[in-house]
């Protein structure tokens, strides 16, 4: 279990980087390294060089800007997980991050790596499009802005091209809706066997964004019921639209929801 | 590229354990597998290559982080410690002696990564529960101990002000 | 001198282990750590068809990779290991046949594993697909094939019935039919497995480092595959980081490493990465047993009829082929604890295109202790009775010793009843049963596992092999300090401490003046290793005897300077002094010196130094350890997962030697008994493809999975010196039926009865969805 030769490149630079990326055909960006070295050293990646972003200024930075939260792709999951300003304006984006891999895989991996890996079941993705994020990717031309929305296509599939660097990240601050995160996995600190992020507005409206049970994150808009039954059977019939696994994931998805749903109320969904 | 560039190897220069280490390494290189055999420091164990297992964990500017899961060239510029580095010259440190003295060690192979991360963790937070204990711990497999008295050690070793 | 007569210091007390500093300082030295100038390291190719016949290996591409020294197939590198009695030899390449993923077929020799494994994957091997045999049942009939075309899959077959068992079958009024299951799982030792081997240019032998379990074992073996003489070979087990059995077991790549190293005339080194090791490691378990138990009103079992079907994958690992091993233990050790005057058992044992079986920690005590503690509980739930009265019932009682089983088994006296009414008292049974039915009204459901196990031990014939005593080496060295040598081979077990204990004890010297050596076939005596939970007892025995003789020199030369009567002489904390009158004395420090440098003051008829080899076989073909495990878990019936929520070990292991060490060994069997009921399992695709080949698929029991567990000692002596019994492997035998038990009572409201481990979280998920929809 050992990579394949391949050339190393340290830019110092965004614009460095992604000239690099662009003038080298088959490099790739590495960041934490936490998906990307696991695959290489099993050489199911086999990049001809690497283009390491770590040591590239201003790349992990977190700052309210206007009324966005922004925070750089290099910033590492522990420090979403403990970051102030995440705490204060996204406490489910840091609660989130905490249940990302230990402790270790989480002072490495980060927030731009784990967007542009796109594990299904990766937690930070969904958090993402639950909450209207807009994703900054860099490359030799400029600058595009995609809402995470849009970035996810499937099964580790994004709309970045390969000479792009996802820079940055931007959320709305959130405005007097309610949000909880649930997550069953087998063991503390593994991938989710299902996920959810509900959202629940002053007027009734809501949104569920379920991970780990399709090819990406998957949102849906509800009015959630009242009604713990009638609830039940909202998860129910959302869930059976899934392209999950298996019907057990579909049966989480449902479990995960409710769960999600009595946190974003501040009850102890267990 | 072609087979022979790729065994090119680049010169690094590596602070291990407050040392400086000039060397020559391919970029391909595990900074696990520089530690054990281009730098003698085998106490850091390789149990898994995938960043599961924990045997590796290094501190890496002070964080606990898997070598198995970093490349060598990467570690350019930051301070690297391994279990060799949390050693007194005489003895052992007061976490390997409450190690010593709850037998949280069996084999032997999961205990530098264990220390470190442990060692770590102390410093983040020097009077943990056992809960915060178990959690920090959970991203290192030990298969001899059952982990009970590697908990009793650190919490032990926290009450004593290690 | 009889053993009560000594008081023993150190034996029995909490003495931390005098290897850990070395571990804990960084300084220990395992296999990937030897390195010597000039040394090639190798990979392997294996096989990535169950079942194919290589039709061509083309290395021409890998040879041109830069770093690749050399790349050799079966062609070059024709040695079979025999494994004698089932007509089947394994090539250590595969000859022109591969019946496993994950079989050796050639291997590459580099400057480094990088550029091995680069040269691995250039080299092209062309398969021609067989039909794979991955059924069990198929297995049996010869379908789809046979695995080796030359013999049937069915390689082992018994029976046993006892008189009067078809009788007793028929006029019990009560019959139940079960079917058990494990499947396979396996040690995921944190060191993979590996060795080194190289030439001594001087004298011509070949030194071999290999991360083993027993050291003669791997010598014996080398030497007879390779046909080299046993003096010609030094096997060397560095720092082993676990085992568990799978350790145990001679395989392929060691013939293949030691070949190459005789070869090329260099170093050659092999380090097995973990996906390798979940491919070509000893696979555990995997075994059904149909059982029929007849019982009285009361409860009381009186006859078995257990039909077991063993899948042993691809080839018998030689002396031990896991399947037979598993089966016949766990039809051996199917009574347990309890009074079961019939028995019928049949065991059939069938090659499959897997992974061979071999021993992991427990081997059929495990399933075993499953069927004996489900059938229990399933017979409580027929006759609607508390299953803790029906083992009360069954129980083999204090005045019932020595007690001979149904299947020929004499038990020596252990403490079955205590230690199951000492576990139920310190998780409060009664107090559980309240809370239990609580909870249950707010949709909780807990539930109470027990398992009375009993775990034979220091066994003649065990995984590591048919070597029924051990020997101890044990010098006195000039200046007073002691070092001994064993042919055990601990894997983390502290025998240097235990040993070391056992020996300061009969010598009056302290623990730290004793120095164990083990793992060199140069220095040890002759051994069979660790396995089998041999080393305590037998490993104990053999010092205490060596212990005594060197004892009894130095007390005759003491007898002799202090112008005492040998009966007269006490050594304790380093003296050598008459009793009663400790100011006669004389320190060993001076015996010792005296023994080898001033030799004229010696008695006449004894010979300078003190050195003495001893060996010891205990007196019983076994000796039975026993206990009972208790475990509380809570079920979550949304999401399937399980957390144990309490845990207590009742253990008696006879005369413990360290409490300290016997408490880790617990409470580690435990932690793989949690694993091996929740979360590990080898998976295969219905290509024969193992789907579990890293530690994110094969899921292994982390801090947070396991609870602080409870300990409590039972001490009854076995009949062996010292009293000893083994113990390493019966809180893995006896954790997951506890475990099992437990959810199958905390989802008793669903009619559910665990048979098959591991249980997953899906399974609970539909037996929950299934009962709501029958209700
Ligand atoms: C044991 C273990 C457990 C884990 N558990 C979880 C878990 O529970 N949940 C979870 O979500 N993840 C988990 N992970 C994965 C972890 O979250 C990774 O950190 C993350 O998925 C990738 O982030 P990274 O910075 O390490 O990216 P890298 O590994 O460096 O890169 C991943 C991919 O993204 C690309 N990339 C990286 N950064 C950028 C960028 N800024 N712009 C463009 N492309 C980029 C790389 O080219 C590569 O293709 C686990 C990992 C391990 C080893
Ligand atoms: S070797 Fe790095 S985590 Fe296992
Ligand atoms: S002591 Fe052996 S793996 Fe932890």
């Amino acid at each position: 279990m050992k990579p394949v030769a391949f050339a190393y490149y340290r830019p110092q630079s965004l614009a460095e980087a992604v000239r690099m990326l662009r003038e080298h055909p088959g490099s790739k960006p590495i960041a934490g390294g936490q998906s990307l070295i696991p695959l290489l050293n099993f050489r199911m990646a086999r990049p001809e060089a690497l283009v390491d972003l770590n040591r590239i200024p201003g790349l992990d930075e977190v700052e309210v800007r206007g009324q966005r939260l922004r925070i750089g792709g290099l910033v590492r999951h522990q420090q979403l997980h403990e970051h102030p300003l995440v705490r204060q304006h996204w406490p489910v984006l840091a609660q989130a991050a905490g249940e990302v891999g230990h402790w270790a895989i989480r002072n490495r991996g980060t927030l731009g790596g784990s967007l542009a890996h796109a594990d299904p079941a990766a937690e930070l993705p969904a958090v993402m499009v639950a909450a209207d994020a807009v994703f900054e990717l860099v490359s030799a031309d400029g600058v595009r802005q995609v809402p995470a929305r849009e970035f996810f296509y499937g099964y580790l599939m994004t709309a970045l091209q390969p000479d792009e660097v996802l820079a940055a990240v931007e959320l709305p601050l959130a405005s007097g809706t309610s949000w909880g995160f649930a997550e069953v996995a087998r063991r503390p600190g593994d991938f989710a066997l299902a996920g959810a992020i509900c959202e629940c507005r002053p007027d009734g409206t809501g949104a569920v964004t379920w991970f780990a049970v399709g090819g990406g994150p998957e949102r849906h808009e509800l009015v959630v019921a009242a009604d713990a039954n009638e609830r039940a059977a909202q998860w129910q019939d959302l869930a059976a639209t899934l392209d999950a696994q298996d019907d057990y994931r579909r049966h989480l998805a449902a479990v995960v929801a409710e769960t999600a749903y009595l946190r974003s109320l501040g009850r102890d969904g267990q | 590229m072609s087979q022979a560039e790729a065994r090119q190897t680049q010169r690094v220069v590596l602070q291990v354990n407050g040392q400086r280490h000039e060397l020559d390494v391919e970029p391909r290189w595990l900074l696990a597998d520089v530690l054990r055999h281009q730098l003698g420091l085998t106490a850091t164990h390789v149990g898994c290559e995938q960043g599961v297992c924990g045997a590796c964990t290094v501190l890496v500017d002070g964080k606990p982080e898997r070598s198995c899961l970093m490349l060598a060239v990467q570690a350019e510029g930051c301070e690297v410690t391994t279990v060799e580095g949390l050693t007194p010259a005489a003895g052992l440190s007061p976490l390997q002696a409450a190690f010593q003295q709850h037998h949280a060690l069996q084999c032997g192979f999961c205990t530098p990564g264990i220390l470190v991360t442990m060692e770590a963790l102390l410093r983040e937070n020097p009077h943990p529960d056992e809960a915060t204990v178990r959690e920090a711990l959970s991203g290192n497999v030990c298969r001899c101990t059952g982990y009970q008295f590697i908990v009793d050690a650190v919490l032990a070793a926290a009450k004593e002000g290690r | 001198m009889a053993v009560d007569m000594l008081k023993p210091q150190f034996t029995g007390a909490r003495v931390t282990r005098l290897e850990d500093a070395r571990l804990l300082r960084g300084q220990a030295r395992y296999l990937d750590d030897i390195h010597l100038p000039g040394m090639l390291e190798v990979a392997f190719v294996r096989s990535t068809r169950a079942a194919a016949r290589i039709t061509g290996i083309d290395v021409q591409e890998a040879l041109r990779t830069p770093g690749v020294v050399a790349v050799l197939t079966h062609a070059d590198l024709p040695w079979e290991i025999r494994n004698d009695g089932f007509g089947v030899t394994q090539p250590v390449l595969a000859r022109d046949e591969v019946r496993f993923v994950g079989e050796p077929v050639a291997v590459v020799v580099a400057d480094s594993r990088y550029a091995a494994e680069d040269g691995v994957e250039r080299v092209k091997v062309s398969y021609d697909p067989l039909p794979p045999v991955l059924d069990m049942e198929q297995a049996l009939a010869d379908a789809p094939r046979r695995v080796h075309s030359q013999r049937a899959n069915v390689f082992f077959h018994s029976e046993h019935t006892t008189e009067g068992f078809a009788e007793a079958f028929a006029q019990a009024p009560h019959h139940l039919q079960l079917t058990f299951r494990v499947h396979r799982q396996t040690g995921v030792s944190m060191e993979t497995r590996g060795c080194a081997a190289m030439p001594d240019p001087a004298s011509g032998r070949l030194t071999v480092y290999v991360s083993h379990q027993s050291p003669h074992g791997v010598r014996a073996q080398l030497a007879r595959v390779l046909g080299i003489p046993e003096n010609e070979l030094r096997v060397i087990v560095p720092e082993v980081g676990g085992g568990f059995g799978i350790k145990a077991m001679f395989y392929p790549e060691y013939v293949v490493v030691t070949a190459l190293a005789r070869k090329l005339g260099k170093p050659v080194k092999w380090v097995s990465d973990r996906t390798e090791c979940l491919l070509s490691d000893a696979h555990g378990r995997d075994s059904v047993h149909e059982v029929a138990v007849a019982f009285t009103e009361e409860g009381r079992i009186v006859a078995v009829r257990d039909r077991v079907l063993g899948d042993n994958g691809a080839y018998p690992f030689p002396g031990f082929p896991g399947a037979v091993g598993e089966s016949n233990w766990a039809t051996n050790m199917l009574p347990g604890p309890y009074k079961i005057p019939h028995i019928s058992l049949t065991v059939d044992c069938v090659f499959s295109n897997k992974t061979p079986l071999g021993p992991y920690r427990g081997v059929g005590g495990p399933i075993g202790a499953q069927v004996q503690e489900g059938m229990v509980e399933a017979v409580a739930r027929h006759l609607g009775k508390d299953a803790m009265e029906v083992r009360r019932v069954n129980l083999i009682q204090p005045e019932d010793f020595p007690y001979r089983t149904a299947t020929g088994n004499v038990y020596d006296p252990g403490s079955y009843s205590e230690s199951l009414e000492a576990a139920l008292r310190l998780l409060d049974y009664e107090g559980f049963r309240r809370r239990q039915a609580q909870l249950r009204k707010q949709g909780r459901y807990l539930g109470f596992g027990v398992c009375v196990f009993v775990e034979p031990s220091a066994m003649a014939h065990s995984e590591a092999g048919s070597t029924p005593y051990e020997a101890a080496f044990i010098r006195m060295e000039p200046n007073g300090t002691v070092t001994a040598a064993l042919g055990l081979g601990p894997t983390g077990q502290g025998h240097e401490t235990t040993m070391a204990q056992i020996i300061a004890d009969r010598l009056g010297v302290d623990v730290k003046d004793v120095v164990v050596l083990h793992g060199d076939t140069d220095s040890a005596p002759f051994g069979g290793g660790t396995g089998g939970s041999r080393s305590g007892t037998i490993g104990g025995g053999a010092a205490i005897r060596a212990g005594e003789q060197l004892r009894a020199k130095l007390v005759k030369l003491a007898a002799h300077l202090l112008e005492a009567a040998e009966e007269d002489i006490e050594l304790a904390d380093g003296q050598a002094f008459v009793a009663g009158v400790p100011a006669r004395g004389i320190p060993v420090r001076e015996l010792a010196r005296i023994a080898y440098t001033d030799v004229n003051r010696l008695p006449a008829d004894m010979p300078p130094g003190l050195e003495v080899v001893a060996r010891y076989q205990p007196p019983a073909p076994a000796t039975y350890s026993n206990g009972t495990h208790a475990a509380i878990v809570e079920v979550d019936i949304r999401t399937g997962l399980v957390r144990v929520l309490d845990y207590a070990a009742v253990n008696d292991c006879g005369r413990l030697i360290n409490p300290l060490i016997v408490e880790g060994q617990i409470h580690g069997g435990v932690a793989q008994g949690i694993g091996s009921a929740f979360l590990e399992e080898l998976r295969y695709d219905e290509h024969g493809q193992l789907l579990t080949t890293s530690l994110m698929d094969y899921l292994l029991p982390a801090a947070t999975d396991v609870p602080r567990m409870r300990v409590q000692h039972l001490e009854t002596p076995s009949p062996s010196l010292g009293g000893f019994k083994g113990m390493g492997e019966g809180s893995l035998i006896a954790a997951p039926a506890a475990l099992a038990n437990a959810v199958s009572d905390a989802l008793a409201p669903f009619g559910v009865l665990v048979t098959e481990l591991p249980i997953r979280p899906e399974q609970i998920v539909a037996w929950v969805q299934a009962a709501g929809q029958g209700a």
